[in-house]
Formats: C-alpha cells, structure tokens, sequence
C-alpha cells in the first residue's frame, strides 16, 4: 500500500470510470475503509454520485464491503491489486482466444465488460449482438458449448453469493457447470424477453485461473530458453501433472512419477517439440531438466521411476533474480551487473574481494559498488570488531542483498513507470477532448441527414464545409506555433498546440472512416468513398499514424510493464 | 662438505642423485635411484636433510620437488659485512613474496639509516631487488634479483606494472563468451539426447585455455587459473553457467537469461536517473518528459 500504488490506482480509474469514481478510489485508499457519509465527507461530492461510484466499484470487484462496528453501516474498502487488473483485461482475452477460439473471446468479453452476469442472459446478449453478421455465424448452441467448456476449465466460475444479513457479506460457492436448456433461449431470442427464463446463477470470470495459465507460460518460456522446445514441453506436461495432485500456487507441488510424466507425453500432441525425440529421451531430458533447469525441477525420490517435483516459490525467485539482473544492467551497465551477481553468489562479500573476483580496475570497481548501494540494489553490514582489539580494530563492512527489500523497490519502479505511461497517454488524450464535442455535433448532423434520406451530395458537402474550416484552423495554429518559436516561448506552450492540432487531426480521421464505412454499407460508388478520403492529406496522415503510433507504443508499455509487475507479484504471494 | 660429515649411506645417494639433478629431484626419482629404500626410511632421510639445509622443498604441479641449495647465492655476498649477511638472509627467507622494509628493519634491529644503506648496497650489486606491490602502490618489497615475482605481489597476467588492464579482460572475456556460444546450441534437439547434447556444449577450463592461446590474443602466457577466473566473470555476468562433472572438474556452458527484458526496462522510465524526482505536478512529470518524447518519436 505504498504511494506510488496510489497514483497508478488512482490514474487507472481515472482512464477507465472518469474523474468521480477516480476521487472516491483516491480517498478509499488514502483512508482505508469507510462508511458512505465519510466519504461524502471527505470527498465533497454529493452523496447520490458517491454511492454511484461505490456501486460501479463494488460491481466490479474493485472495492469491497463489511459491516462496521455499528452493523447496519458498511465500510467501504477499495482493493488495489483488483484495480490493477484491469490493465491485464488484454492479456485474458488474448489467452482465452488461442484456447478456445473467438467465441470464447466474445464471451469472455462481454463478461469482463458486465462484471457479473447470469448464463442465460449472457448467451443471449451475445447472440443477439451478433445476429447479423454472417461471418462470424454465431449461434446459441455453439456459445453454450464454448460457455460449457470454459466453465469446466474453470476460466468462469459462479459469482458469490449475498446472505441475508442488514449488510450482506458475499459467500463465494462453489462452481456447477450448469445445464443449459437452448430451446428456452431460443424462444427468449425469439420474443425479445428474458422474463421468462428462470436463472439465478451469476457467474464472473476467474482471473486467478487465467494468471495459472499465465504462470506456466512464463516457466515454459524460460525452460525452452535455457534448454529447447521438448525440455519446455517436459515442464508443461510436469505442470498439469501438477494440477492433478497439488494446489495451484503451492510453493513445491507433491511429487509426480515419471511413469505418469511418461504417459503424458505419449499422449502429447504439440507441434512445436520433437514428440519422438521427447518420448526416447524423456529420463535424459528429465534429468538435463533437474541440472540445468534454473531449479524449477527437483527430484525427490525414486519411487515410479523417480519423483519429481515442480519449485513455484524457486521458479519465482528465479525469474525475479533474471528481472532484477536485466534492471541493474540496462540502469547501471553489465560490469554493475557482474558486481550485483557476484555478491548475490558470495552472499556476503567484503569490498576488497569484490575487486579480485569482478576483475574490474580497482576505481571503477568501487564507483559501480557506491552507485548500487546508492540505488538500494544492495545494502551493507558493517562489522564492528570488539573495542578490546586495540587500536588494530577496523570494523569490516559486507556488502549483500536483501532481495525482499530490493523486489520491494523494484515494484515500487514498477508501479512509477506504469503511472507515468497511463498518465502520458490520459494527458495525449485529454488535449483531444476538447475537439470530441465538436466531432460529435458533425457526426449527429450526418447522422440526421443520412436518416432523412438527403442525397449524397449534401453529405460530402457538409463534410467538406467541416473539413475546410478544420484545414483553416490548422493553418492558423501552425502561423501561432511559428510565431511562438520566433517569439521564443517555452517549448511546453509549443507542445500544447501541437497536441490540440493532433486532436483534431485524429477527429478528423474518424470522422472520415465512419463516413467511408456508412458509404459502403450504403454501396455507395467508389468514386465518392475516394472524394472524401482524398480530403485527408498525406503530410495529415502521417501525422496521425505518429500519433497513433505513440498511443500504441504507451499501452504496449502498460501490458509489458503488467507483465513485469506480474513475476514480482507472484514472487510476494510466497512468505519470505 | 655437509655430504662427507653425512656418513649415512642413503643420504649420500640421494644428495648424489640431487647434484645430477640442479632442478630439482622429486620422490619418484630418489626411489629410482634407491630402489632398496622404504617408504618410512625416505621420509626420516629426507626430513634429515632438510633440517640441515640442504635442501629446498618446492611444490611443483601438486608433487614435491626437492632441490640442492645452491650455493652461487651464497658467495654472492661474500665480502659483505654482518649486517648484509643479515638482511639478505631475511630476504631470502622471505621467498618470491618479498619482505617489507619495515618488516627487515624489526627484525634485524638495524637503524632506519643504516638499513636504507645495506638495502642500496645491495641493491647496486645485482642481489636484491625492490617490487612495487599491486595491492599497495606506495608499500615496496625486497627479494632476491632472481626471483619472478609472486602473484599477490605482481597481480599474475592481469597487472602491467601495477596497473590493471581491464581491456585485456574485456577482450578476454568476449572471447571466451564467444568460444562457448559456438557450443552452446548444441544442446538444442540432440539428435542423440539432450545429455549427450549438454555435454558436447561443455567445455573445459583447459579447453578455453587452449583456444585462448592458439588465438594468439594474449603475449602473456596464460595458465589455466587465469582461465578459470576470467570464465568465473562469465558467470558473474549471467552469460555463463558452471556445472562441476562427476570426476571434479568444473565445465561452463553458455547460457540466456531466463526471461528477455522485463517490462520495465522497455520503458525510459526503467533507465531514467531521475525516476525518484518525478512526480505529478513540478520540474519532472510524465507530461513533458524528455526522455519519453525521445522515445515515443522512434
């Protein structure tokens, strides 16, 4: 619960619910838990926006509730690391479709999207809004298949349910995969009505399952790096084994024989590992694995062939250790590097030594030593010696890592660079908000006259009017900017205007997209589609692929950083 | 003579066996030449002679060398006086690791000035000589003229006169990476198995040393320690692992870090010197950073 956690909670809600939900997160997480009249309080809103806030909150499983000392009052509470998933919202998309395909993705979708929703309401939203298109062909009894199989792998599960209290505290249950009856869908298809349909099972995705598959991913990546395909292969089947007979995080999983491990990759049937390779060399490969495999593996027993058993709390460490190394590389150069390695190897080493083994010169050596001391990538141990010694006493000082402590200030780093990228990508966005009402009035008015059912003619005049008077406006910003600069103003009123100018720009191009779109639909000729996407100009366009570019560039950032924040997480979720 | 005082039969042979010999005669060779000698007799003779002061006891390649004294050192300060005598002792007993000044000067009990003189005197004579240690420039040792200077005291193949040569280590250093890497991915889809496949992409200290020295990279001859510590940095550096093989010896493999950058060094934020200033509102913000100007322009 650090500062720093605060501003990227805080900006996160801001990107995605908006500055008044992003207030009453901001308070709940300065002030812990609350009750609605504190934060009304504390906030100055009006209550009816507060609890408005608390209720998209709460839905989303952003913030939580409990009765308070008086027990018909609840306290509000927010959930930061919930927050935070919300930048991962790709990433679980993205997983769920490479294993079930599209469909899936759309469900899973739209649940992220309602936060909780019954099956049969679900299914039939879904449907309905793919109805008509024909590419996709979407129909019930696939998404019921598709929802079943998800379901039973456990991606959704039933949401908790409230008991009857004056303040409902949730109690989680336990996951049935339901029977669906498609026929009763199809008749509230049909009819328009969901009235009818008698579901009371709410059901929510389950992330912690998608971070498993997240997880694995991660060590099968690092074995394949450090060994080959097959060996990752190993390690995958050795992970579902795992799941079979262990809990999912557990720090070291129970013992799996190699018999067991052997059957597994008869039947394995990924394309990229050499099966036959794999199955003749399986005890080479199984050992190779244990050696050479970072640790992940270890071997226990002999029993079945040899027990084995897969290291979470070790893999996590690990690819800390691999994460922190990268970090003090690129921030400090390799040779820091080398000196952080080498005192993490000698646990605890005096500075003359780290001279002797780094074979670093003996200035620059100690540079490098002060300067990662300076970052807290490590600490020092000073060692008195007893006054009794004499005057010969030198107290000796040992250098070594705290690696809690130094994960702790890497996540915190995490946490900034997040921040700063949300908040560069909000501050772009923000400069084109004043355009968007402007945007809005000329789309409404196309809209109407499309309706209307006035000629073509007239709509590309109007957009050319618009377009012109944008061009105009163009032009005058560039003559201020340039005065601007003769004029030799802060660079920082330059770049406000060179924003405001990408805005409308960008305006622009959407507004010129959904008229070329609505053109086609209509099966307009080609030749007025090209009229109007001739009035984007190509120095304009590649301004707005700059723009775009750099929009991409920060969410990349964010998921990658996400990415990051990730292996740090699963690291803490061990007590150390 | 100290062999015609010595009227032991065994003895005799073996300083006979050690004059053929001036460099020096091991276990192996006394044995040859007193084949009817025990185990226990050899030892009680040995240890005879060398508490006479005959011999000299090296280690040479992990088996004892025993060598006769020489007695050239010796005439080399006659016509010294007692003082000299003294001192020279002293720093012959101090072998190639030499001797502080201060450190003859408590035990001889010769006053500072009088001991700066000998040590010159010495010195002129082509008996002495004083080395700069590498630890401490300012600290000077004495030793024999003859004697190559220890390790702890030149600093090995890394020093030139007294200065470390980190180019040579890094040049090092990239070569030997380089020699690993060319086995590493061997390892990778062995046709023959990945044990087979990991032991072809081991390679030895010596190994290295060999490729090392036909590189012809080095004018210092390198000796296998060297080896070990420059491929050591390696694994220091994480581009490297060391497995020790069941007879003892230590291999290396070239090997990737577990995963490719992390998320937060692809941001400038993860490099930025100036991440603890940086804050909402003020000189640094996120809004107008330079550094992310630059690099959301690529």
């Amino acid at each position: 619960m650090s500062h720093q956690l605060g501003r990227v909670v805080s900006e996160i809600l801001h990107q995605y619910f908006g500055e008044i939900v992003q207030k009453v997160g901001h308070d709940l997480f300065i002030y812990g838990s609350k009750p609605i009249p504190m934060i009304v309080k504390t906030t100055g809103l009006p209550r009816k926006q507060v609890v408005e806030s608390l209720r998209s909150l709460v839905k989303f499983d952003l913030a939580s509730f409990e009765p308070s000392f008086n027990e018909v009052v609840a306290d509000y509470k927010l959930n930061p690391d919930n927050v935070l998933l919300l930048i991962r919202y790709p990433r679980y998309l993205l997983q769920i479709k490479t294993k079930f395909g599209s469909e899936a993705e759309i469900l899973v979708e739209e649940l992220l999207q309602q936060a909780s929703c019954t099956a049969s309401v679900l299914l039939v939203t879904v449907a309905a809004k793919y109805k008509d298109d024909k590419e996709k062909n979407i129909t019930l009894v696939k998404l019921r298949d598709i929802f079943i199989s998800i379901a039973t792998a456990r991606y959704i599960q039933q949401a908790p349910v409230a008991d009857k209290s004056e303040v409902p505290s949730l109690e989680p249950v336990a996951t049935i995969v339901p029977d669906i009856d498609i026929r009763q869908l199809a008749q509230a298809m049909a009819t328009d009505t969901l009235a009818d349909v008698n579901d009371n099972i709410y059901w929510k995705v389950n992330f912690d399952r998608f971070h498993q598959d997240f997880r694995d991913d991660i060590m099968v990546k690092a074995i394949t790096r450090r060994i080959d395909e097959n060996a990752g292969e190993l390690m995958h089947l050795l992970l579902q084994q795992m799941y079979l007979t262990s809990a999912e995080w557990a720090a070291e999983s129970n013992p799996t024989p190699a018999l067991d491990l052997r059957d597994a990759v008869h039947r394995t049937d990924r394309p990229d590992c050499d099966r036959k390779l794999l199955q003749q060399y399986m005890d080479h490969y199984l050992r190779v694995l244990e050696e050479n495999g970072a640790g992940f593996v270890v071997r226990v027993g002999e029993a079945g062939g040899g027990q084995y058993v897969v290291r979470g709390r070790h893999a996590a460490t690990q690819l800390l250790l691999a994460a922190l190394d990268h970090t003090v590389t690129e921030r400090l150069g390799s040779k820091a590097a080398r000196i952080f390695r080498l005192i993490r190897t000698k646990k605890y080493i005096e500075e003359d030594d780290i001279q002797k083994h780094a074979m670093l010169p003996n200035k620059e050596c100690k540079e490098l030593t002060y300067k990662l001391l300076e970052e807290h990538f490590i600490s020092i141990q000073p060692m008195r010696k007893a006054a009794s010694s004499g005057a010969m006493a030198k107290a000796v000082y040992l250098y070594h890592i705290k690696l809690h402590d130094v994960a702790q200030s890497l996540r915190e780093m995490c946490y900034r660079a997040l921040h700063n990228t949300l908040r560069r990508g909000q501050h772009t966005r923000a400069a084109h908000a004043r355009l968007l009402d402007k945007q809005r009035r000329v789309r409404s008015i196309v809209h109407s006259m499309r309706v209307r059912g006035e000629p073509q003619q007239h709509i590309d005049d109007h957009t050319r009017a618009a377009h012109a008077r944008l061009l105009d406006k163009q032009r005058r910003v560039r003559s201020i900017v340039h005065s601007m600069r003769v004029r030799g103003e802060p660079q920082q009123h330059i770049d406000d205007h060179t924003r405001a100018a990408h805005a409308r720009l960008l305006d622009k191009q959407r507004r010129v997209r959904s008229i070329v779109h609505s053109m086609r639909v209509r099966g307009e000729p080609q030749q007025h589609i090209d009229d109007v996407e001739e009035t984007l100009t190509p120095p304009e366009l590649s301004t707005l692929k700059d723009v775009e570019a750099r929009l991409k560039q920060l969410s990349a950032a964010q998921l990658a950083l996400d990415k990051n924040l990730f292996i740090l997480n699963w690291y803490f979720m061990y007590p150390h | 003579m100290s062999s015609s005082k010595n009227d032991d039969p065994i003895s005799e042979k073996i300083l006979n066996v050690a004059k053929k010999n001036p460099k020096g005669i091991s276990d192996k060779d006394i044995l040859a030449a007193v084949p009817e000698l025990s185990a226990a007799e050899l030892v009680s003779a040995i240890n005879k002679l060398l508490q006479e002061g005959l011999f000299d006891l090296y280690n040479q390649g992990g088996s004892l060398i025993y060598r006769l004294k020489g007695q050239s050192s010796k005439q080399a300060v006659k016509g010294a006086d007692n003082e000299e005598k003294v001192v020279y002792n002293l720093i012959e007993d101090a072998g190639n690791k030499g001797i502080w000044i201060r450190d003859i000067r408590l035990r001889s009990n010769i006053a500072n000035t009088q001991l700066t003189k000998v040590l010159k005197n010495l010195e002129s004579k082509k008996v002495i000589k004083a080395v700069k240690c590498v630890n401490a420039s300012k600290k000077k040792v004495y030793m024999l003229y003859n004697l190559e200077p220890d390790r702890s005291i030149s600093g090995g193949a890394w020093y030139q006169d007294q200065d470390f040569e980190s180019e040579f280590v890094d040049i090092l250093n990239r070569q030997c990476l380089r020699f690993l890497q060319q086995r590493a991915d061997k390892i990778k889809n062995n046709p023959k198995g990945p044990v087979v496949g990991r032991t072809q992409s081991f390679a030895s200290a010596v190994e290295v040393q060999k490729y090392i020295t036909d590189l012809g990279i080095s004018n210092v001859k390198l000796e296998v320690e060297d080896v070990i510590t420059i491929l050591n940095t390696l694994v220091y550096d994480g581009k490297a692992e060391s497995n020790v093989l069941s007879d003892g010896s230590k291999v290396y493999r070239a090997i990737e870090s577990l995963i490719p950058p992390p998320g937060l060094v692809q941001v400038p934020c993860g490099v930025c010197p100036l991440i603890l200033k940086c804050c909402s509102t003020g000189l640094i913000t996120p809004q107008d950073c330079k550094y992310m100007d630059d690099w959301l322009e690529n």
